[in-house]
């Protein structure tokens, strides 16, 4: 009897210290990994640069109030939030057909589609990057096509065109599988239902399949936004060095001219507009429960 | 002219497959107008289908539906004026009740305030006035029931669609929706098919019963006709329980089962037979005046309540009798020697071996 009453009884977790102890380790990575460089990219951003690269650990508010007084780079911010928001449109008006369908497909078959969705990711975006340049430079077949036919050639390589079309492939399946995974909610019996009420597709559409299907496309139109005002291998070199994006900028002080505490100052600005998407993102969710 | 109710609804000839299952193989029915008509049958036997059909949301492979007269069967979905109750109520989930009940009215054009008084009058009708600004995941089964209930019957359909709309609820709530149910349909004189594998539901609550069995309809009749002379053993055994005796007719015509000759009102064809006897149409000693007396002994007694329920074997069958628990007569024990009677009319024959 003794021996079993001074045994100690077993540990009982509590359920708040089991969460926290289950949640150090991705903590930890994220503080590591994520907070500590983006403070460090904060500090840089109230240094001064000196030439030839060098960072002067002064406080200084130079960085910011030249960028915002500077049109050039006020420009740049709204043309990359504007390009971003109108390739992120263009995604989901691709998408959505096909999201749809595969919502709806099931089997052997379904599997098969979603492969098909999701394999471009398995080639790195800078391979197919260099395809479309392929296919949409100036003697390329898209080319070559519309002038056979007659119409005047369009130049769609390293202009704005060639990084519209590029990105909006390349995150066509982020998008995909973003509305996928937000329309849980489309039953099938519940456009049926509209139906036998009365609606036609193309009202069961508005009325019902659009507003169930909203969560996915604002799941869908945060993860490509935010994957659009960051890209910047598409831009470089889809764009032919004529346009300018947040992105390509950082990566030309950083790299090109090493000024780090100006490439920094953009830095934070690209994670405030992320932060004003994901705000507005949490807006919408909470207006459509 | 006679006095025959209008016919309403026709299927003719109705076939369904899915890929190359043919689910349907060729159903004639015909539903008069005001009626409510059940398709009561064992799950998977192509109720939902039928009823699919008729609202347009499957495609027949062959055969013409017809209601009033015209014939709709390739009339879009939207255009079939059909009030479907879904089993799993299907409410649009993205809007409250009010706005759910008056979507079939807006989708004809009716003005807002119109609709919105008219959704109003269907929600009161259903008790549901209250709750007409909640979200439908607010609401309990039942009062989602009613309110796709409410949202089927405002636009004054054509044909009022239920498929087994009762079968979500528990079993109270259940016995006041089947009252409720047929309480409105009564009142707005509207058809209605009402598909159930419940034969409580389809006997109380319907005019007519379709018994179906495999996608074909086995029977087609009043409740008591359905009860009462079943068509086949299947009709027999499904809307409500029965012995089997194994049995066989002779070249006279004489009908022998449990071991001795028995009484009849069905004649058929001589060879081997079976014959049902319900439980409860069983009576125990006092048999004065029965068609048929067999003897047995008591193997079982179970009390339910209200009846008790003796297993009593027959010659090398076992028999199952039904009776209301009484105090009038001592209690029967295991082993008694018992005589159990019943009429000619109870006795169901059907060729052996049908299921
Ligand atoms: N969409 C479908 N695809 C393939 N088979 C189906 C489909 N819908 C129903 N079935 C089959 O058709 C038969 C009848 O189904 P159903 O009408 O739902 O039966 P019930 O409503 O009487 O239970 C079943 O065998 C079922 O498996
Ligand atoms: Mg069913």
């Amino acid at each position: 009897m003794s021996a079993v009453s001074a045994s100690a009884p077993p540990r009982q977790w509590r359920d708040g210290e089991l969460a926290i102890l289950l949640l150090l380790p991705i903590a930890l990575i994220n503080a590591i990994g994520f907070i500590l460089p983006v403070l460090n990219l904060a500090r840089y951003s109230f240094n001064r640069s000196r030439i030839g690269g060098g960072i002067e650990t002064v406080f200084t508010w130079e960085n910011w109030a030249g960028l915002l007084s500077d049109r050039f780079y006020l420009e740049l911010v709204f043309n990359s939030v504007w390009i971003s928001l109108a390739i992120t449109l263009t995604t989901l008006i691709a998408s959505y057909p096909i999201a749809l369908y595969l919502h709806r497909a099931s089997g052997a078959w379904r599997t098969f589609l979603t492969v098909l969705v999701i394999s471009p990711l398995l080639t790195s975006a800078v391979v197919r990057t260099y395809g479309w340049i392929a296919i949409l430079i100036d003697d390329g077949p898209v080319v070559s096509a519309i002038k056979a036919v007659g119409l005047p050639a369009p130049s769609l390589m390293f202009n704005i065109k060639g990084v519209f079309i590029g990105l909006t492939e390349i995150l066509m399946p982020y998008m995909i599988l973003a509305l996928m995974a937000g329309f849980g909610r489309l039953d099938p019996r519940v456009e049926e239902a509209a139906r036998t009420l009365g609606a036609t597709p193309a009202r069961t559409f508005t009325k019902v399949i659009l507003p169930l299907t909203l969560p996915g496309i604002a799941l869908g139109c945060l993860l490509c936004f935010v994957l659009a005002v960051s890209s910047f291998i598409t831009p470089k070199l889809m764009g032919g060095g004529r346009v300018f994006l947040l992105a390509t900028e950082i990566y030309d002080q950083a790299i090109v001219t090493l000024n780090w505490p100006l490439a920094s100052t953009l830095s934070m600005l690209v994670l405030i507009v992320f932060g004003a998407a994901l705000w507005a993102y949490s807006v919408v969710l909470r207006r459509l429960d | 002219m006679s006095s025959a109710p209008e016919e309403h609804l026709r299927l003719q000839e109705i076939g369904v497959s899915f890929g190359n299952v043919n689910v349907i193989p060729s159903l004639d029915l015909s539903v008069r107008k005001g009626e409510m008509v059940a398709f009561l049958g064992p799950s998977g036997c192509g109720k939902t289908t039928t009823l699919r059909v008729i609202a347009g949301l499957n495609k027949p492979s062959q055969g013409r539906i017809i209601v009033g007269g015209r014939d709709i069967t390739h009339l879009p979905i939207h255009d079939r004026d059909m009030g479907m109750v879904f089993q799993s109520y299907a409410l649009f989930p993205h809007m409250n009740v009010s706005r759910n009940v008056a979507f079939g009215l807006q989708m004809r054009k009716v003005s807002g305030r119109d609709a919105e008084a008219r959704a109003a009058q269907a929600l009161e009708m259903v008790q549901l006035g209250h709750l007409s600004h909640r979200k439908p995941k607010e609401l309990s089964g039942g009062q989602q029931q009613r309110v796709a209930l409410a949202r089927a019957l405002v636009i004054e359909p054509s044909i009022l669609l239920l498929d087994e709309p009762l079968s979500n609820l528990d079993a109270k709530l259940r016995d006041e929706m089947r009252v409720q149910i047929r309480a409105l349909q009564q009142q707005s004189g509207i058809t209605a098919v009402f598909v159930t594998h419940d034969q409580v539901e389809a006997l109380s609550m319907c005019d007519r019963v379709v018994v179906m069995r495999g996608g074909n309809v086995e029977q087609f009749g009043t409740p008591t006709e359905v009860y009462e002379r079943p068509a086949t053993a299947f009709v027999a055994n499904f809307v409500g329980r029965t012995n089997r005796l194994k049995g066989r007719i002779t070249s006279e015509g004489v009908l022998t089962a449990a071991g001795q000759q028995l009484r009849s009102a069905t004649t058929l064809a001589p060879g081997a037979v079976d014959v049902l006897v319900r439980p409860h149409r069983i009576r125990l000693q006092e048999t004065a005046d029965a068609a048929n007396e067999v003897q047995g002994t008591v193997s079982s007694i179970t009390f339910i309540g209200d009846l008790v329920q003796y297993g009593v074997r027959v010659d090398d069958e076992e028999v199952v009798v039904e009776e209301a628990t009484r105090r009038d007569r001592r209690p029967l024990a295991v082993s008694d020697k018992v005589t159990l009677g019943w009429s000619a009319e109870d006795t169901l024959v059907y060729p052996a071996g049908e299921k």
